[in-house]
């Protein structure tokens, strides 16, 4: 006979949750809205997301405060794992959310804000990544990584353009490839360990000495290519510019945001201790891996033709700009990393913010897609506040003092060379330097052509509407006064960090 | 007021930038010369409050900016400095005061503001991240200037110039990175700070790599051989004011930071690559003068010897002693009057004949005599001649490097000499001779307007040609403190016999000498 299990509350300690399941919660309610009465105004939903992303917010300064006072909060029978990394992810997940639902608030009348399940899909998204960073359990990271990507699939494919049906498909293809590659090394390593937690999984490992290398390495490529599908590391990227060029921009941008810092969070409770147990060789790949997604990315880039293209690939480029951190995994590096995703954040996201209000409705006959370089010519002349933030934006991401993303990059080359990767460190900078070559482009075909296409300053803001400038105004103040920012921020992140032992 | 005038000398002119955006068009020239003849005299009067008889940092701000990384905002002047900030605001007054191109005036003024700003910052900044930033943002509105009014190549001379220019001071970031990393090591906190760096003794190796790293970020910025390929383009495409701003000041950061950075912070690795980069410095000036005598393009015979006198202030830098470094500071501000008046000279003749060929030109003489003899005297500056005032740098500068290297001295002073050649004979095609087209005929002589640009250019190139010493003065001193240190940092045997003790030697028999006197 089974024993009756007698679980108590407390020891359940639910305020670990709390943060998942407020989005959740806020899924159904706009479901339900939308069954008793249907035909409600977007305003409706966006507003709604909002506060509960407020309440979501508060959730997690809730559990902030708790972690600070007395470290690490484990829960829900010990699969639930809140620490600094769960803390400032689920920031930046937030915080980036609270600037991408505003950005629904256009006035052109665009298919997919229409739905009420637009929302709500996104709201589960957000539960899909919470999950995954606030535990270290495999299988609640794939159970969340999973619940997020099948919304993200759906979220896409809702963007009414050819493009955006191929890019659904597309990224489910590869993303069911990657969850079977992730399961088959989760496998692994409980086969190794009988375990399915990381930190178990480490003790068990660290205590036998990696006797089982080789499963060991099995385990980890399996990881690391689903992994690096979800980040779009080369050579599992070859997704993600098709699939950003397909999604609406403003879905883009989030896209190149969010999944990754939660994906980020996994490698880093994955690979740390593999790192520090001298595995050379998973250092030897994640080091080229770092460097050819680096470079390879910014080489692709620099041949596009159009700009959410060339965006995409830079993306792709910072994304393994930061996977760099995992590599050094140092305090230092992995505070880096989230300074880096912090100033990343609003300024790609205010980048694509800007792609997004000058999408039109209708692409006229000479233009071949919604954003070539030839439609910012001269920019200046027909638009130029926009073409100043535009600019703005780009010579932050191509890591131009004193805006927001120099100082992520100073400070992740600076523990680069911290961590004795020197040569490591001089690749991340010519790397900085070959980006500036594309983010140049855009500036010279924006400031110093004459406008070839449009005459009419309009269409660089004919999906502009008061809250979506307000978005941009906010990424474009940020940018700018960063530096203002950066020493709170910076040892507000340490702190959590070094707290969490990593 | 005086405390914090470094910070207003910086932003005073971005911030009445911002507010030109409200200006009438037909009324921005004129605020443009108000706002930069306030922020001349501003610095005229740092001058005046500048206490000679000290040799450190003075009017030193603090304020933390990132001190959990130890980035702080740091500024202060000494006499390196002092003189090129003055020479920074003289230009930007000129530049708009003589501007001419009337396309889109109003965006060329603002810009220029915000250029002053960039580079006041480079040359005031005292912790190196805040250098880093600009020395960086300085590539902006220039970008801006030759990429929106130069010439029918601007895009590709305006990106070449930025990449250029990014790509080498990222490879110094990582250089000022591990400075920071080595300091945290030997002190157990983050410093960014130029003067905490000044005190760290570094082993040899570490020095080497260092150097080089940031040997990157200056060499192409001043350019030196063979980092110089942007330049021609740069000046070729850029429009006047673009090419005398970059000539007389923008080069100009390189050959500073070497001061400021390479030789108090790595004495030994200076030593180390004193000769390899004396040797690029002879070629800089041979290897441009004579392809100086091949343009058929006046302003780039101009950009060219630009290139050539870098290297010379080089040489003078690299003499790693008082006279050779005064002389490259000195050189420094000769420079950038006399190639910056050549370039308004070239933009005056352009001005009037839309072309820069010399085949074009023939016995301006007769035709612009004031025009024919202000670029004469010029050219006669730039050539050297001794009571003008590139005379007295070029000559201190070779004989610091005289105390190193004799027959280098001597190849480095016959190579002037040689590249003399080229300016005469451009003098000659132009202005001697009888008007050989027919479209010169009528030219008008220089207006009111160029006359207010160029006559105090002139009156400054006499002035201090025959009396240096106000500027020699404050440079000396503050120079004298760099040698010291520099002498005192040294480990390697080599270095403590090349860079002189003064101490103990020099600067002993010099104060005698003077007493004698």
């Amino acid at each position: 006979m089974l024993e009756p299990v007698n679980v108590s509350l407390e020891s359940l300690n639910l305020m670990t949750l709390a943060p998942m399941l407020i989005p959740i919660i806020g899924a159904l309610l706009i479901l339900v809205i939308d069954i008793i009465k249907g035909g409600l105004d977007k305003t409706l939903y966006v507003m709604i997301s909002i506060l509960f992303l407020l309440l979501d917010l508060g959730a997690i300064a809730e559990t902030a405060g708790q972690f600070t006072a007395g470290g690490t909060i484990m829960g829900v029978f010990d699969v639930m794992l809140i620490d600094g990394l769960a803390i400032l992810s689920q920031l930046i997940i937030v915080g980036a959310s609270l600037l991408f639902i505003p950005l629904a608030l256009t006035h052109k009348r665009f298919h997919e804000f229409s739905y009420p399940e637009f929302f709500a899909l996104f709201l589960f998204m957000l539960g899909g990544f919470q999950f995954m960073v606030a535990t270290d359990n495999l299988i609640l990271i794939f159970v969340g990584l999973e619940t997020a990507s099948l919304a993200l699939y759906t979220m896409i494919a809702m963007h009414n353009r050819d493009k955006s049906f191929e890019a659904a498909v597309k990224y489910f293809t590869m993303g069911a490839l990657a969850a079977g590659f992730f399961s088959f090394g989760a496998m692994v390593f409980y086969a190794l360990t009988g375990s399915v937690e990381i930190n178990q999984i480490a003790a068990v490992l660290g205590g036998n000495g990696f006797a089982d290398m080789g499963f060991v390495l099995v385990g980890v490529v399996f990881v690391l290519a689903a992994l690096g599908f979800k980040l779009s590391l080369v050579p599992f990227h070859t997704w993600a510019p098709d699939v950003y060029e397909g999604s609406s921009a403003s879905l883009a941008g989030f896209m190149s945001i969010v999944p990754k810092i939660a994906v980020f969070i996994v490698a880093m409770r994955m690979f740390e201790f593999l790192i520090h147990s001298g595995v050379v060789w998973l250092e030897i790949v994640l080091y080229i891996v770092v460097v050819v997604t680096m470079t390879m990315a910014n080489i692709w880039a620099l041949v596009q033709t159009d700009v959410k293209r060339m965006l995409a690939y830079s993306s792709i480029s910072h994304a393994g700009f930061v996977m760099a951190a995992i590599l050094i995994g140092t305090t230092q590096s992995n505070s880096a990393l989230f300074l880096y995703w912090i100033v990343f954040s609003f300024t790609n996201l205010g980048a694509f913010s800007m792609l997004w209000i000058s999408r039109q409705k209708h692409l006229p006959d000479h233009q071949s897609s919604d954003h070539s370089y030839n439609k910012f010519s001269g920019m200046i002349q027909t638009a130029p506040v926009a073409a100043t933030i535009m600019g703005l934006f780009m010579l932050s991401l191509a890591g131009l003092p004193p805006f927001a993303l120099f100082w992520g990059k100073l400070y992740m080359i600076s523990s680069a060379v911290t961590g004795g990767y020197t040569v490591l460190a001089l690749i991340m900078a010519l790397n900085s330097a070959i980006a500036g070559y594309y983010y140049l482009k855009l500036i010279v075909y924006m400031f110093m052509r004459e406008p070839v296409i449009n005459k009419d300053g309009h269409v660089f803001v004919a999906n502009a509407t008061t809250p979506l400038r307000t978005i941009i105004g906010f990424a474009a103040v940020g940018t700018i006064f960063a530096f203002l920012a950066i020493n709170p921020v910076l040892e507000f992140i340490t702190a959590l960090v070094f707290k969490s032992g990593y | 007021m005086l405390d914090n005038i470094l910070s207003i000398l910086i932003f005073f002119p971005a911030v009445a930038g911002i507010f030109g955006f409200a200006v009438q068009k037909d009324s921005i020239r004129a605020y443009g010369v108000s706002v930069a003849f306030i922020e001349f005299a501003l610095s005229l009067m740092l001058w005046f409050s500048f206490d000679s008889n000290v040799s450190g940092m003075q009017f030193i701000e603090t304020l933390p900016l990132i001190p959990s990384f130890g980035i702080n905002y740091i500024l202060g002047v000494d006499g390196i400095s002092l003189f090129i900030i003055i020479l920074a605001a003289f230009f930007t007054l000129i530049g708009i005061a003589s501007l001419t191109d009337t396309k889109d005036v109003k965006n060329m003024i603002i810009t220029l503001l915000f250029l002053q700003m960039t580079m006041v910052g480079v040359f005031v900044a005292l912790d190196a991240i805040v250098f880093y930033v600009f020395w960086e943002l300085s590539l902006v509105p220039m970008l801006y200037i030759i990429g929106a009014w130069g010439g029918p190549l601007r895009i590709y001379a305006s990106v070449k110039f930025f990449l250029y220019t990014f790509t080498g001071s990222l490879v110094m970031l990582v250089g000022m990175l591990f400075m920071a990393y080595f300091y945290y090591q030997a002190t157990g906190t983050w410093s960014f700070a130029i003067l905490d760096w000044y005190r760290l003794i570094l082993p040899e190796t570490f020095q080497l790599w260092l150097f080089v790293a940031f040997f990157f970020g200056f060499a192409i910025k001043v350019p030196m051989f063979p980092f110089h390929t942007w330049l021609p383009y740069a000046h070729g495409q850029a429009p006047t004011i673009g090419s005398v701003i970059l000539a007389a000041i923008l080069l100009k950061m390189g050959t500073y930071a070497f001061i400021r950075f390479s030789l108090p912070m790595f004495p030994d690795a200076a030593v180390f690559f004193m000769f390899p980069i004396a040797v690029l410095a002879i070629i800089m000036i041979v290897y441009t003068a004579m392809v100086a005598y091949a343009q058929e393009d006046v302003k780039q015979v101009v950009a060219y010897s630009s290139v050539s006198h870098m290297g010379v202030i080089i040489l003078g830098t690299f003499a790693l002693n008082v006279e050779g470094i005064t002389g490259s500071i000195f050189l420094m501000i000769a420079h950038g009057v006399v190639s910056g008046a050549l370039f308004l000279l070239v933009g005056v003749i352009y001005d009037r004949r839309h072309t820069k060929m010399m085949s074009e030109f023939g016995g301006l003489a007769s035709v612009m005599p004031r025009f024919a003899t202000i670029f004469g005297i010029m050219m006669m500056a730039s050539v050297g001649l001794p009571l003008t005032i590139n005379f007295v740098g070029e000559f201190l500068s070779l004989l610091g490097f005289y105390q190193q290297s004799h027959i280098l001295t001597l190849l480095a002073g016959l190579a002037i000499i040689v590249g003399a050649i080229y300016m005469l004979a451009a003098y000659k095609k132009m202005f001697f001779g009888e008007v050989t087209n027919e479209k010169n005929r009528n030219l008008p002589d220089v207006n009111k307007r160029e006359l207010i640009a160029l006559v105090p250019l002139v009156i400054i190139t006499v002035w201090l040609g025959i009396y240096p010493k106000p500027l020699l003065g404050p440079i000396n001193n503050s120079v004298e403190s760099v040698v010291q240190l520099m002498h005192d940092k040294s480990i390697t045997d080599e270095a403590k016999s090349r860079i002189p003790n003064l101490i103990d030697g020099v600067k002993i028999t010099r104060t005698s000498a003077q007493e004698a006197h």
